[in-house]
């Protein structure tokens, strides 16, 4: 086993000695140093071999030190500290070199989950992560199903690590899908936005597959009130760094919740399954509000549940209806569906060569592959 | 009914699950209401996405949207005949349709439908409204002022009974009067192998009423136009939703005042 030892570099006294005693106190971790001077961390704390250092970002001089730490300890992790998270600074120091962002004072368990975070492949800058939200006009669109298992998709494809958001404020059913009883919800995640950074948020996600966890829904409908936008938008943000891929599953129609969620993403897909009734005008109803987005053709993309046949001619035909490209269509499979979400399973492992998940694993490849030609790709 | 004040009957559907059939049933109940004799206003207070005008295959000149500026205006005037009316074969009932545009159901405001209610109601035996699945301060609003609420359920898969029990559990909490929320499941012995009896006993409590599922019928109602209870066609499910409003009808029931309460959603979207 590697030794975790710490240097810590803590402008302000009472930090310093508070940080040092949490270090001390953590199991697997050594505090090997300690300057309240970065200069003099710089020139001195070399002889002590940190392979972890603790740089204070509250320092006016934050930008050059990490690149003077950068040089002279380059086998170092570097995890910036600072008493307040926000996406624009911390995406710059982890441009310059930082690992992450710690907010203090933080508990050992957030200092060793930074410690341990595996630190996301960046290609040059950071490796920021592709956000979808799923939007439907109506309930009942099969957008929770189509979640669930195009997470799974995404990550077996690709390898790469899934966060799911159940902004689905009242009546969210994401934890059910996975059989999940959480301790902490978006309600706790939102509660604490203000103490969080990317490191400790995620301990409020499950993990319900190696690459793949959950920020669960809330419990109950009252605690929609306990959801601000403004917390949702930190939550979001925050996982924009901590993922490749995140997907928000919102509430039915437009509310200030959908809103916010889809003007946040890179891509709002407008899901609405096929029933018979009146969905082609519904989805119609919501593109007229999209489409007022200047770069709506990129970012807005349709999903159909329940198409039956499931052919490239339907997917035309709708398109056809529509007056709008479809960028996927599912399957009916509303036993596999049922039975899987029943037993907290997903419909993709229970019939991995199913249509379904033949659909699903097509999507997942669209995405991940970030294909352009929405033309006569099935 | 000339100079005498009635102060109509409120029948709200509400549910905590989409796609239950709170459109269809209310869309029944209204026409069955109808074609009894009653004096009935059908209101689709699902503003973003309502099906009513869909369902009924209406081109109304004027929707909720015109109702509301009207009462905000303070004028005086009848609402009456901003009112669209749906009739077949003899029976005919009048609607309040959603609003044309998304924007303008986005912006309305809460209080004004509820005043429009307010106003309504002593022009009609029965007003019947569709709502939304969802705990929004315009529903909470509704749920207030209704005489009934006919919270609609159906048996399809674990979520949804959970969202059912979350929502009576909730409506619970709002101290109405016991027999003012009525359970009704629709689409009994749909493809599930859910046991109805185990949903019992995770709601606790018993359905007040339920409705077959009767897919056929359904659809060609939706595709038609003309509700099941005025098609001709006396299946199953026509007989349970008539079954459904003479209990509704039945004199053995009086309006209460339902009890005050702090509501904890009021702050929400504002
Ligand atoms: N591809 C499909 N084919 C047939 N039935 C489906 C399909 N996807 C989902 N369903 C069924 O449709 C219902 C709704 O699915 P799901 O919960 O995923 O939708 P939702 O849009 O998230 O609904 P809600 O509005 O309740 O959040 C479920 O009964 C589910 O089993
Ligand atoms: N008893 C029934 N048997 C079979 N199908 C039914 C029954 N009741 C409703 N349906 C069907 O269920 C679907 C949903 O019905 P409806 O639109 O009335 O639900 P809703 O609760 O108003 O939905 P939403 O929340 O989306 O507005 C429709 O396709 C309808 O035909
Ligand atoms: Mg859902
Ligand atoms: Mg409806």
């Amino acid at each position: 086993m590697i030794n975790n030892n710490v240097m810590l570099v803590e402008g302000n006294r009472l930090y310093l000695e508070q940080l040092s005693n949490i270090i001390r106190e953590t199991e697997t971790v050594t505090l090997v140093a300690r300057f309240r001077d970065a200069k003099d961390a710089l020139g001195q704390g070399v002889v002590f071999t940190p392979n972890i250092i603790l740089l204070d970002a509250d320092n006016p001089n934050i930008m050059s030190l990490l690149e003077e730490f950068r040089k002279t300890y380059p086998n170092a992790d570097i995890i910036c500290t600072g008493e307040k998270w926000s996406a624009d600074s911390s995406s710059l120091y982890v441009n310059a070199g930082a690992k992450c962002f710690l907010v203090k004072p933080f508990s050992s368990e957030e200092l060793l989950d930074a410690i341990f975070a595996f630190s996301k492949p960046t290609t040059g800058g950071v490796a920021e992560a592709k956000v979808m939200t799923f939007f439907s006009p109506k309930g009942k669109s099969g957008k929770t199903t189509l979640i669930a298992n195009l997470a799974m998709a995404i990550s077996r494809k690709t390898n790469a690590s899934v966060g799911i958001i159940d902004a689905d404020l009242q009546f969210g059913d994401m934890a059910f899908f996975f059989n999940l009883k959480p301790q902490s919800t978006i309600v706790e995640a939102a509660r604490d936005t203000d103490f969080l950074s990317p490191v400790s948020l995620n301990s409020y996600f499950v993990p319900v597959a190696k690459n793949v966890s959950i920020l669960c829904g809330t419990k109950e409908p009252s605690l929609i009130d306990k959801v601000s936008i403004h917390s949702l938008e930190t939550i979001i943000n925050m996982a924009r760094t901590m993922f490749q891929y995140v997907l928000i599953d919102v509430p039915a129609g437009f509310n200030p919740t959908s809103i916010a969620a889809a003007e946040m993403a890179d891509t709002t897909y407008v899901v609405a399954m096929l029933n018979g009734g009146y969905e082609v005008q519904h989805i119609q109803r919501s593109l007229d509000i999209f489409t007022t987005w200047p770069d709506y053709k990129e970012k807005v993309k349709i999903i159909l549940t329940r198409v039956e046949p499931c052919t490239i001619t339907a997917k035309q035909e709708m398109e056809e209806v529509i007056g709008y490209p479809v960028a996927g269509i599912i399957p009916n499979a509303y036993l596999d569906v049922a039975t899987a979400a029943d037993d907290g399973r997903m419909a993709l492992d229970l019939k991995p060569n199913s249509p379904l998940s033949q659909r699903i694993n097509y999507l997942a490849g669209r995405i991940t592959k970030e294909k352009q030609d929405d033309k006569d790709d099935f | 009914m000339a100079d005498e004040q009635i102060n109509g009957v409120i029948i709200t559907f509400f549910s905590t699950a989409s796609a239950v059939g709170k459109t269809l049933i209310s869309i029944n109940m209204a026409s069955e209401l109808a074609r009894e004799g009653y004096s009935v206003c059908l209101a689709d207070f699902d503003l973003q996405f309502g099906d009513i005008r869909n369902y009924l295959r209406l081109t109304p000149e004027y929707t909720i949207t015109d109702l509301c500026e009207s009462i905000q205006a303070d004028s005086g005037r009848p609402l009456m005949p901003l009112l669209t009316t749906y009739s077949y074969e003899g029976v005919s009932f009048q609607v309040i349709p959603n609003p044309a545009k998304l924007d303008e159901a986005y912006n309305l405001s809460p209080e004004t439908i509820i005043e429009v209610l307010k106003n309504l109601r002593m022009q009609y035996d029965y007003i019947i409204v569709d709502t939304t699945s969802m705990f929004s301060v315009l529903n909470l609003g509704l749920l207030d002022i209704s005489t009934i609420v006919t919270f609609l359920g159906i048996v399809d898969f674990i979520p949804t009974i959970k969202n059912m029990k979350i929502g009576n559990e909730t409506l619970r909490t709002l101290n109405y009067d016991s027999n003012k929320i009525r359970l009704v499941l629709n689409r009994s012995d749909s493809k599930t192998h859910i046991q109805l009896k185990d949903v019992v006993s995770i709601l606790g409590e018993d359905f007040y009423h339920i409705l077959h599922n009767d897919f056929i019928s359904a659809r060609e109602s939706i595709a038609t136009g003309v509700p099941l209870v005025l098609n001709g066609q006396e299946s199953e499910l026509t007989q349970e939703l008539r079954a459904l409003v003479a209990r509704y009808t039945n004199k053995g029931y009086q309006t209460e005042e339902t009890r005050k309460r702090d509501s904890w959603l009021s702050k929400i979207f504002k």
